[in-house]
């Protein structure tokens, strides 16, 4: 049963041990398959025309949906945060879809998606701070009254927690589910089963939790810059 | 034996535990089915704003399901990376 992340090996540099761990390695791995698609469209729009086609086509359709998602989002103040957000949806997503070729999905450790979140995290400290300035930002935890400074703190603090721990429970219990299914049944029965159950578990519920992570984490940045 | 016999009353204790963690499930989903269903009616009487509708019912659905899956988080540490049954462990057979 693959329920824990395995580890390959450890480096010790300076005195630190680093555990090059599965998830590394995979993420390693959807970094490396999104960079060569990226080369593929970069040297295939090598020579960019007015009226696209082929390629060019399909890349200016994903940006511009994109794009306009997060323009509804976030408003024309902030939109230049559209290619952040779409590196960070692909990431996922590609994750999402390693985790079909019997890889174990990079989200499915808390370590990625914490990362994740964090990022997210600052994201909003700075973009509150850019939009409302120092004095208007932190005045926003003073919002009732004085006495809430300490539940508006912990407030912000548990949006990262909660953001990273709903994408991690929803692939890590699809992982359990599916590792559990192979475990208690004879070898006949993982013959098309299975196939439902990623089905089920890894597209369906990985395409909508990455979708409901990257808007909610929108609508964190929009609250702390616009609210 | 007897600290055998201990340990085995610890993990009857952490499986029940799990599966009082595991029982917010029942709360979560009825929050989840009252989403649904306003969504439901509010599309059915203004079908032109299913397209507003739909988002904001998934944000909603996922902000529900928050405490879910906390609980099947709570779970999880429980029966596989529970810390206290791994100190009882080594402090009973200690060798």
């Amino acid at each position: 049963m693959d329920l824990y992340v395995s580890n390959y090996a450890v480096l010790h540099i300076f005195g630190i041990d680093i555990w090059i761990t599965e998830t590394i390695v995979n993420t390693w791995l959807v970094i490396g398959i999104l960079t060569m698609v990226g080369i593929v469209f970069r040297i295939a729009m090598r020579n960019p025309e007015t009226v696209p086609k082929g390629l060019q086509n399909i890349a200016e359709i994903v940006v511009e949906t994109f794009r306009n998602f997060v323009l509804s989002s976030v408003g024309p103040g902030l939109v230049f945060l559209a290619p952040w957000y779409f590196a960070i949806a692909s990431l996922m997503l590609s994750s999402v879809f390693l985790s079909l070729l019997g890889f174990r999905s990079p989200t499915a450790d808390w370590v990625t998606t914490f990362a994740m979140a964090f990022s997210t995290f600052f994201l909003m400290i700075a973009m509150g701070i850019k939009v409302k300035g120092w004095v208007g930002y932190f005045k926003t935890f003073l919002v009732p009254g004085w006495p809430f400074l300490p539940i508006n703190v912990i407030g912000e603090l548990a949006k990262p927690v909660s953001l990273s721990f709903r994408l991690f429970g929803n692939m890590l219990s699809g992982t359990i589910i599916i590792a559990i299914y192979n475990f208690i049944t004879p070898w006949w029965a993982s013959i098309g089963v299975p196939v439902l159950l990623h089905l089920i578990f890894d597209i369906f519920f990985g395409v909508l939790q990455t979708y409901i992570c990257v808007t909610i984490s929108m609508s964190y940045v929009n609250d702390a810059a616009n609210g | 034996m007897e600290s055998i016999q201990a340990l085995s009353i610890v993990m009857v204790g952490v499986h029940i535990a799990a599966a009082i963690a595991l029982l917010n499930g029942i709360f979560t989903t009825f929050g989840q089915g009252n989403i649904t269903s306003t969504a439901i009616e509010s599309i059915a009487r203004q079908p032109e704003a299913a397209g507003e509708i739909r988002p904001a019912m998934f944000v909603g659905l996922a902000m529900a399901e928050t405490s879910g899956i906390y609980g099947l988080l709570i779970a999880i540490i429980m029966l596989y990376a529970n810390p206290l049954v791994n100190k009882f462990i080594e402090v009973a057979f200690k060798p």
